[in-house]
């Protein structure tokens, strides 16, 4: 056990893999497979591996994509770490292929592949392009890929080694925001389920639900609705696809109120997915929803703050939902 | 000397017209160039194409000058506000060390008109010495770059976003692959209406990798656009060294496999890049379709922001945290910073009689002066309004709130 980042964390699961699979292989731009913490050896999977089977490329996702798709098809493990500022320029690749080609075939194609695409949302001043988050809505439509999203570096760990060990393509969302978490994470490998959501405290006022980058924001306003006497159930999503009805659904027919938090935007936001499966399973429950106007991010930090949602925000919307 | 390169260069249909007057010229200007140059390493360019800014007037030849001050002045009071003031929210990706080609290229350009008249300018997430060199405002861009109401975008842009069509500056765009395609679009726009406008796309070394790339350079030159691709070549895209991303020494050689000439260029003479960009405009113009420039250069500071620099000081050196894969050395980067665009262009013009000694300090010494008060107008500007950033999704009207739930 020693403290962690997140990307420590998801990279001792992806070396642990590549020590006991010689033929996977790991591509990347921009963000280098390096991360140290105290205590623990610096990991370095270009140096300790090599540029046979570790590459940095040259500014172009769709190839990334596209690459270890190939490597997959081949029968290699194999996964790509694909920066926020491209996360939609291999969109064909996942959507039109590597989500489809399993079931087109008839189960000939297999893909063991891992796409971490990060995502930012956390940022201001640096406007649309460099501070959108919605891609968990895009990827998470897709069939035939598995999307999951970790909100620490514990879930980030566990939830790597099981998508590097999955069958099926897995899209592994990296909320940029989460690299300055760091907490007590087990050296020794271990997996964590890529279908069930985790409930982070329990309650039975009120359901919150939220996932990803936006989690930290939703622990803080639970941590300050317990405190004034609300009693809260929080669930972190974990995954999109599948998503974990049966936790959400239990959890609402004991609330009978459901509050979802988004960093994406409003429209089509994990969320109104969430809400859906509950209304078509509970009867008589409450609902709202806190989410990312449908506006690209703005540069201006005085907007952009404004309109991402945070702990004031969730407080607001639960005792809206409460009182 | 690269062979592709050569040959794509002199099989363009401008040497046919080539005139013996211009020959005579080329050779008298050569020695000019011989000491007035530090390096003729990169000069590739020299006597393959006419020395055009010869023959510019002293007034234009001081204003590029004035350009290239200008942009470096923008650029180092930028940064000492970053380095200095805790509280001073703006940041930038610099541009300093490759003032000479914005400035080479747009002194080529018709810089007024708006987007139905003016040549078009399509930028890059390093914007400021493109914008500045075709005519936005530096005021309304210091107060953009600090998130201002009343900036150049009213404070929705930031540095990587900013734009003027009044001027034909499309924009900057944080992405890299994407511009040159979009450019490529006015550019076909333009020819269907009959337009004489041109359009530049500014891309790095990065951008060879993408697949957009090589879309833009064959469609361009399938459809004879009238479109040119400056490529900045400063060695690094992000962190990278563009060895790793392009198998070429020279990205301008992939002009070839598209049938179009490429040329390479010492960015950091303006001279040079005004010659090469003002070949290509002509083209262009004229119907002859696409031209690739590779103007070699570089960067005095890392891919983003001011970690290494010192306030007052030039240049960043040491340790870039996020530069993991490629570190530029410290030797490399005062390599290039004694080819400085701006002694090159100061030096020939005094050499030439253009200027005197106390008119380039007078230049340099306004430049300073005009930014110092631009960015201090920009602190003195009100701030975004919250509720503004639901505006400007669509023309009219605003979308509603959604994170109060």
């Amino acid at each position: 056990m020693a403290r962690k980042s997140f990307m420590y964390s998801v990279l001792e699961a992806v070396q642990h893999e590549m020590q006991q699979d010689d033929n996977m292989i790991w591509i990347f731009e921009l963000t280098p497979p390096v991360a140290s913490t105290p205590g623990r050896p610096v990991i370095n999977l270009e140096r300790e591996f090599g540029r046979m089977r570790v590459v940095n490329t040259g500014i172009d996702e769709n190839w990334m994509a596209g690459c270890v798709l190939g490597a997959g098809l081949a029968g290699s493990k194999a996964a790509t770490y694909i920066p926020y500022q491209g996360n939609c320029m291999c969109f064909q690749m996942l959507q039109n292929h590597a989500g489809k080609l399993r079931h087109m075939t008839g189960g000939e194609a297999a893909m063991p592949v891992v796409f971490v695409l990060e995502m930012t949302g956390q940022t201001p001043g640096f406007a649309g392009q460099h501070s959108d988050y919605e891609i968990d809505t895009y990827y998470a439509h897709i069939p035939g890929l598995k999307t999951v999203i970790p909100s620490n570096p514990t879930d980030a760990k566990g939830m790597m080694a099981s998508a590097l060990q999955d069958p099926d393509p897995v899209v592994f969302l990296y909320a940029a925001g989460l690299r300055d978490l760091i907490e007590e994470v087990p050296d020794e490998p271990f997996t964590t389920p890529l279908d069930k959501a985790a409930i982070r405290s329990e309650g039975s006022d009120i359901t919150i639900v939220g996932s990803g980058g936006g989690m930290p924001e939703v622990l803080k306003a639970t941590e300050r609705l317990q405190a004034e006497g609300m009693s809260v159930e929080t669930i972190d999503l974990r995954s999109l696809k599948p998503i974990d009805t049966e936790t959400l659904v239990n959890s609402v027919q004991k609330t009978r109120r459901l509050l979802t938090v988004d960093q994406s935007y409003y429209t089509l936001c994990p969320g109104a997915e969430v809400i859906a499966r509950v209304a078509e399973n509970v009867d008589g429950a409450r609902y709202k929803r806190v989410a990312f106007p449908d506006a690209p991010p703005p540069a201006a930090p005085e907007m952009f703050l404004w309109m991402r949602p945070n702990a004031d925000h969730v407080v607001g919307a639960a005792k809206a939902l409460v009182g | 000397m690269d062979e592709h390169i050569e040959q794509s260069t002199q099989a363009s249909e401008r040497d046919q017209v080539t005139a013996a007057t211009r020959r005579t010229f080329l050779k008298a200007v050569a020695g000019a160039g011989a000491a007035i140059s530090v390096s003729t390493r990169f000069a590739w360019a020299n006597g393959e194409i006419g020395f055009w800014s010869k023959d510019l007037t002293n007034e234009q030849l001081i204003g590029m000058h004035r350009t290239i001050q200008r942009i470096r002045w923008f650029e180092r009071t930028c940064v000492d506000k970053m380095l200095t003031e805790p509280g001073y929210r703006g940041y930038n990706h610099f541009y300093v060390g490759q003032e000479a080609v914005a400035t080479g290229v747009c002194a080529a350009l018709r810089n007024t008109g708006g987007i139905m008249g003016a040549d078009l300018v399509y930028s890059t997430h390093r914007p400021s010495g493109h914008a500045i060199a075709k005519g936005v405002d530096a005021r309304m861009m210091a107060a953009e770059y600090d998130f201002r109401a009343t900036g150049l975008n009213k404070g929705y842009a930031g540095e990587m976003h900013i734009a003027d069509k009044s001027v034909g500056f499309i924009g900057a765009d944080g992405m890299i692959g994407p511009g040159p395609v979009i450019a490529t679009g006015s550019a076909f726009a333009i020819r269907a209406r009959g337009s004489d406008q041109v359009v530049v796309n500014f891309g790095g070394d990065g951008t060879y990798a993408t697949p957009h790339f090589h879309s833009t350079l064959n469609n361009a030159a399938l459809l004879k656009l009238p479109f040119i691709y400056v490529l900045e070549n400063n060695l690094y895209h992000q962190y990278a060294h563009y060895s790793y991303s392009c198998p070429l020494k020279d990205i301008a050689a992939a002009a070839r496999t598209y049938g179009i000439p490429g040329v390479v260029v010492d960015g950091q003479d303006v001279f040079q890049v005004y010659n090469a960009a003002k070949d290509a405009v002509d083209r262009a113009r004229a119907g002859e379709g696409p031209t690739l420039i590779e103007a070699k250069t570089y960067r005095y500071y890392n891919h983003w922001g001011g970690p290494g620099a010192k306030p007052g000081e030039l240049g960043a050196f040491g340790y870039d945290p996020l530069a993991i894969t490629s570190f530029r050395p410290e030797r490399e980067v005062r390599a290039w910073m004694a080819r400085d665009p701006v002694d090159i262009s100061r030096d020939a013009l005094i050499s030439w009689g253009v200027l005197d000694r106390e008119n380039a300090d007078e230049i340099e010494g306004a430049a300073k002066q005009e930014m110092i008060e631009a960015f201090a107008w920009a602190d003195e500007q009100p701030l975004c309004d919250p509720e503004d950033g639901l505006a400007n999704v669509f023309v009219e009207g605003t979308v509603a709130s959604r994170q109060f739930g």
